[in-house]
């Protein structure tokens, strides 16, 4: 029903624009909220190819990708904690201790 | 008429979606950024009912838009960001960043037509469609049974990590 080329090319687009996300945004929680798009992206991926090879393991890759990210988002979010502690604000620009 | 119904609907979603999360990105208030987000989880669980896995769709809704999603709206709310909406954005070398997320996107989407081995028809004759909750459960309880337990050690491990790393140090 849904041609799998084009849920192909809307993951794609969904990954460019986390990837500009994450890459660009300052704000640190912006940036794992656009981890969040890419790894929506990829889950469209998967249950694309799920569904074009009649194969639900592609559904079941995408549940362990989704346990993955909520892993993610309590470290990624408990760092943000220890990081605001000793700081004030959360922009990336001001993280530069380990820059050389 | 259903197919075509499929197709509308599936344009409209995926319109949808890269619309919200283009406005995500480039929103300058995050809580505004996070609300956008959960317009494009609720369309991306769209998608999912619309190629078969209802119950990719329902923890999709639930997991994602229901928990991961008020969980970053907490930690907004708990650092309250008064100086995020006054400066830029984005970073001094945006431009930069623009081009290799157009760069990724375009060269996904030139491989968007794969020359995938042709779609196996009927394969799952007589037992539940694949996209059943039932096969879905069959599949994950004893092909994938392994890798399920270890999810739930992932899950474990990163709840006592982010309670480590986020916790107070006290003076003994």
């Amino acid at each position: 029903m849904v041609p799998v080329g084009a849920c192909l090319g809307l993951s794609a687009v969904l990954f460019g624009i986390g990837l500009i996300g994450f890459l660009g945004r300052r704000n640190i929680i912006l940036m794992l909220v656009s981890l969040e798009i890419m790894l929506n992206a990829v889950n469209v991926n998967l249950a694309a190819f799920g569904h074009y090879l009649q194969d639900q393991r592609g559904q079941i890759l995408a549940l362990f990708v989704i346990a993955v990210a909520a892993a993610e988002a309590a470290v990624g979010l408990g760092l943000v904690i220890a990081l605001s502690r000793n700081r004030p604000g959360v922009s990336v620009e001001d993280l530069t201790q380990l820059k050389w | 008429m259903p197919i075509l119904a499929g197709q509308i609907a599936f344009y409209y979603l995926a319109a949808a979606s890269i619309a919200s999360a283009i406005l995500a990105v480039t929103r300058r208030n995050p809580v505004h950024s996070m609300l956008w987000v959960l317009a494009l989880f609720l369309h991306v669980a769209g998608i999912f009912l619309l190629v078969g896995a209802e119950f990719l769709a329902a923890v999709q809704v639930i997991v994602y838009a229901g928990a991961i999603l008020v969980f970053y709206l907490f930690f907004l709310m708990l650092l309250d960001l008064p100086r995020e909406e006054a400066g830029p954005p984005f970073g001094a070398h945006w431009p930069l960043c623009a081009a290799a997320g157009l760069a990724f996107a375009a060269l996904a989407w030139y491989a968007r037509e794969p020359g995938l081995l042709p779609a196996r028809e009927g394969v799952a004759v007589g037992g539940p469609s694949p996209g059943n909750i039932s096969a879905v459960g069959m599949a994950l309880f004893t092909q994938f049974a392994l890798p399920f337990e270890i999810a739930s050690l992932v899950l474990l491990a990163a709840m006592v990590g982010a309670i480590v790393v986020a916790r107070r140090k006290t003076e003994s």
